[in-house]
């Protein structure tokens, strides 16, 4: 094998681990996205659930803090 | 998607006991008729696979196997030009038999004609409907839009209800259900989503029944004249970044005035709301060439798009259609309860009510409300506490279910609000919830469980740690989880690990082969 040849096989191989490297980055970014895509949701039903009860909350309204919480929770 | 040739030669046709086989050079949708009668279509290239010959063999689609058991004239039409280019009588038998002498009948257990819509799931399409039958469903289409409109919407006719109006003023007859949509005023995910659930409860409010299939799309059934339950799909959409995204298959560069203001189409005689401008809608659903029937068509919805609605709205129905299979049938309460019901029960006092998560047909629940300890049930199929909870009606008991998803945080947290509120402390299981619900649901659970035990008491958590060769993990759904996971997750909200055993499952009139075997851990919050 000649100087040319090796030098060849080296540059392929570090090419080869080169884009395994970036595969697992990709992968492994795009799995963060996901991630972050999903507090757009736990976000959304964080705020919906507070939106509901606040108010009955800062009246101290025990009763009407129940009601609220009962229909709430019948109607997901 | 290429499109079919119109003038594609279909030749060397056979039917056989595995399927149908066609050649052809060109791709061709064919439909498929018993007796005269549209069972279904498929495409040749996409669903079949090629043989040494040169043909190219669709197998019969799986949900149509069970009635293939006699004669019937199966004709084929090439869908697009009406040519039939198979027509005779054939005999088909189950796994090798010669078939029956009788005709065969492809309808439900009432009789009604049944047909597969392109998804091949058995369905009563229109094309089998009398007008007294798609009445009601015109009825509900206007009943929904105007609960929507209600609820501050601007709903619109959408997907195949909205092609078949533009296209010829039906319903089209391979269909089996009706699309509403909507484009919100918001342009956020997080928005969109909280005006989803807002609408929920306006429309449960109202008395509609809904199930949710994502964050941002619900089904509302409809109960038509026949008895028959039919859902409306309506899905949410939002303008983002110069995008249409309209659940859950469209992300498309549109424009809001392409939508709104809505116009009008007429479907069946009646008049609807529609997008404002239905060629580029359609256009951006089924492609340029909308105006061509395809009954066999299915979405490519780029990667990107689903990848974008996976995460923002959907992670909500996980495992659920098995659930829902297994729930179709009644299923009665057991007599017996769970071990872990015994274990728990030998050591909590009777009068601590107990909150089965994840409680299936209720049997537990029951034998503790027997016993006299007040019992809840949680569980997010409702059909599958619906025997236990009419046992406990009619004995009086103290017992209570109520629906409950820990896929969903609102679900989770409003469920343990509620059930905490009541003072006292509690007794919590968990049997094989840990190993039937992902990561995220299992956070809600625990979430919930730490909520409902504000005054004291104990989660008893049960689920596989080792397959083994027995039946638990198959009967239980289960998958294995690690003890040290679970533990983990909940020390993460605040729980105490008070008890931990490895447990091997006896099997009976059996020795040896590979043991299976479950945790039982039991937590506490101080």
């Amino acid at each position: 094998m000649g100087v040319k040849d090796k030098a060849l096989g080296v540059a392929g191989r570090f090419r080869a681990s080169a884009t395994h490297d970036l595969r697992k980055r990709v992968a492994a970014l795009e799995a963060e996205v996901q991630e972050c895509r999903q507090l757009n949701l736990r976000l959304a039903e964080l705020t919906d659930l507070v939106t509901d009860l606040l108010v009955p909350l800062a009246r101290s309204d025990e009763a009407g803090m129940r009601e609220v919480l009962a229909k709430y929770q019948e109607s997901i | 998607m290429r499109r079919p040739f119109s003038r594609a030669r279909v030749s060397s046709v056979s039917v056989t006991a595995e399927g149908i086989a066609a050649r052809s050079r060109r791709e061709v949708v064919l439909d498929v008729a018993f007796d005269d009668r549209r069972i279904y279509s498929f495409w040749l290239h996409r669903d079949g696979t090629r043989r040494p010959d040169g043909t190219r063999l669709v197998p019969w689609p799986h949900a149509i196997r069970k009635f293939l058991d006699g004669t019937t004239r199966l004709t084929l039409t090439v869908h697009e030009t009406g040519q039939v280019v198979h027509d005779a009588e054939v005999r088909l038998g189950q796994d090798g038999a010669a078939g029956g002498a009788g005709r065969i009948a492809v309808v439900n257990k009432d009789g009604q004609p049944l047909s597969l819509d392109k998804s091949l799931r058995l369905v009563q399409t229109f094309d089998n409907r009398s007008e007294e039958n798609v009445r009601p469903l015109l009825d509900a289409i206007d009943h929904v839009l105007a609960g929507l409109q209600a609820a501050g919407l601007e709903p619109f006719l959408a997907y195949g209800t909205l092609l078949g109006a533009v296209r010829n003023g039906k319903l089209i007859g391979h269909d089996s259900d009706a699309d509403l949509g909507y484009v919100s005023a918001h342009e956020h995910p997080v928005d969109a989503i909280r005006e989803s659930f807002r609408v929920q409860r306006a429309l449960v409010g109202a008395g509609y029944r809904i199930t949710r299939y994502s964050a941002l799309a619900f089904k509302v059934d409809v109960v038509e004249s026949d008895g028959h339950v039919r859902g409306l799909d309506v899905f949410g959409g939002f303008m983002r970044d110069g995008l249409l995204h309209l659940m859950g298959e469209i992300r498309t560069p549109f424009r809001r005035e392409w939508v709104t203001p809505l116009g009008r189409a007429t479907l069946e005689g009646r008049e609807f709301p529609v997008p404002a401008d239905t060629d580029r809608f359609l256009a951006a659903t089924y492609g340029k060439s909308w105006r061509v029937p395809d009954p066999a068509f299915h979405f490519a919805t780029p990667a990107s798009t689903r990848r974008r609605f996976d995460g923002w709205f959907r992670g909500i129905r996980t495992g659920r259609p098995q659930w829902d299979r297994f729930y179709s049938r009644r299923r009665v309460p057991g007599a017996e309860p769970s071990e872990l019901a015994r274990y728990a029960a030998q050591r909590e006092d009777p009068a601590t009510p107990v909150v089965d998560l994840g409680c299936g047909t209720g049997t537990d629940v029951l034998w503790f409300a027997r016993r006299g300890t007040p019992a809840t049930g949680l569980d997010f199929v409702r059909r599958a506490f619906e025997a236990a909870e009419e046992e406990a009606g009619v004995e009086d008991l103290a017992a209570r279910f109520l629906t409950c998803n820990f896929l969903e945080a609102r679900s989770a947290l409003a469920t343990g609000g509620l059930v905490g509120a009541e003072t006292g402390p509690r007794v919590v299981l968990a049997r094989h919830l840990a190993d039937n619900v992902d990561r995220r649901a299992r956070r809600n659970a625990w979430r919930a469980a730490r909520m409902m035990l504000h005054d004291g008491g104990r989660l008893y958590v049960e689920f596989l740690v080792q397959r083994g060769d027995g039946v638990l993990a198959r009967r239980e759904r289960a998958k294995i989880r690690r003890p040290a996971i679970v533990a983990r997750e909940l020390r993460s909200v605040g729980a105490r690990i008070v008890e931990r055993e490895t447990v091997k499952i006896p099997r009976a009139g059996r020795s040896g082969g590979s043991p299976t075997k479950i945790c039982r851990m039991v937590a506490t919050w101080e």
